[in-house]
């Protein structure tokens, strides 16, 4: 079966865990409980008083259960964004 | 590449594994399953606000507490070493799937054919209730 992921890989992707943390990274793979693989990972933490601050992570497997929402980043428009004048509020946890 | 295998080349090494209450556990991993259990040795355990910590010579987690695992960045170069190599030895087995080596099944599966006949089996039921 084709998942939609597919067309993800090796991609640069933004994922939000339900948690309410926001993880860029490369896509290496994914299985079937959407498990994830995100290589040269980093963190951007969202504050409403200081820009957006990036934490870099590296290598990570991020359990399916936890994610909401994968996106894909268009590099250029990413790269164009002056982070540092960002401020937003950080997203809350999902509620079950 | 699939996460799992990723976890599984992972063994031996260290690694941080963050459990969806928010505690983190720093350890080695020394094995792992399909359902991302995991063994950790030399683990120290976190608290979630970062303030306590535990040390432990070994634990065990269920897969289905884990919110994320952070892995060396060299791992995954080795992913592809292990495909590869599992790639050929699969490739180099003689026969392979459906090759010759399972032309002789069907007939060993015919043996089942002989139940009923030994004795103490049906048959002898059958006997038995002859005199009456």
């Amino acid at each position: 079966m084709a998942s939609g992921l597919d067309s993800f890989v090796n991609h640069t992707v933004s994922i939000i865990t339900s948690d309410g943390r926001n993880f860029i990274g490369t896509l290496k793979g994914f299985d079937q409980t959407i498990n994830i693989i995100l290589d040269e990972s980093h963190e951007r933490v969202y504050s409403t008083t200081s820009g957006v601050g990036q934490v870099m992570l590296g290598l990570h497997i991020i359990r399916g259960d936890n994610v909401a929402i994968i996106g894909l980043i268009d590099e250029e428009i990413d790269n164009r964004l002056n982070l540092s004048s960002i401020k937003a509020e950080p997203l809350n946890p999902v509620v079950h | 590449m699939l996460p799992l295998s990723l976890l599984r080349t992972a063994q031996n090494h260290p690694m941080l594994v963050e459990l969806k209450n928010g505690e983190t556990y720093n350890g080695h991993l020394v094995s792992c399953d399909n359902w991302m259990n995991i063994n950790l040795r030399e683990v120290i355990c976190t608290s979630r606000e970062g303030d306590k910590f535990w040390r432990m010579p070994e634990c065990y987690i269920r897969g289905s507490t884990i919110k994320y695992l952070r892995i060396p960045d060299e791992v995954i170069d080795m992913v592809k070493e292990e495909t590869m190599i599992k790639n050929k030895q699969s490739r180099d087995q003689k026969g392979g799937r459906g090759g010759q080596n399972q032309r002789n099944r069907p007939a060993a599966r015919g043996n089942f054919g002989g139940r009923g006949n030994k004795p103490g089996g049906p048959q002898k039921l059958f006997q038995k209730q002859k005199p009456k």
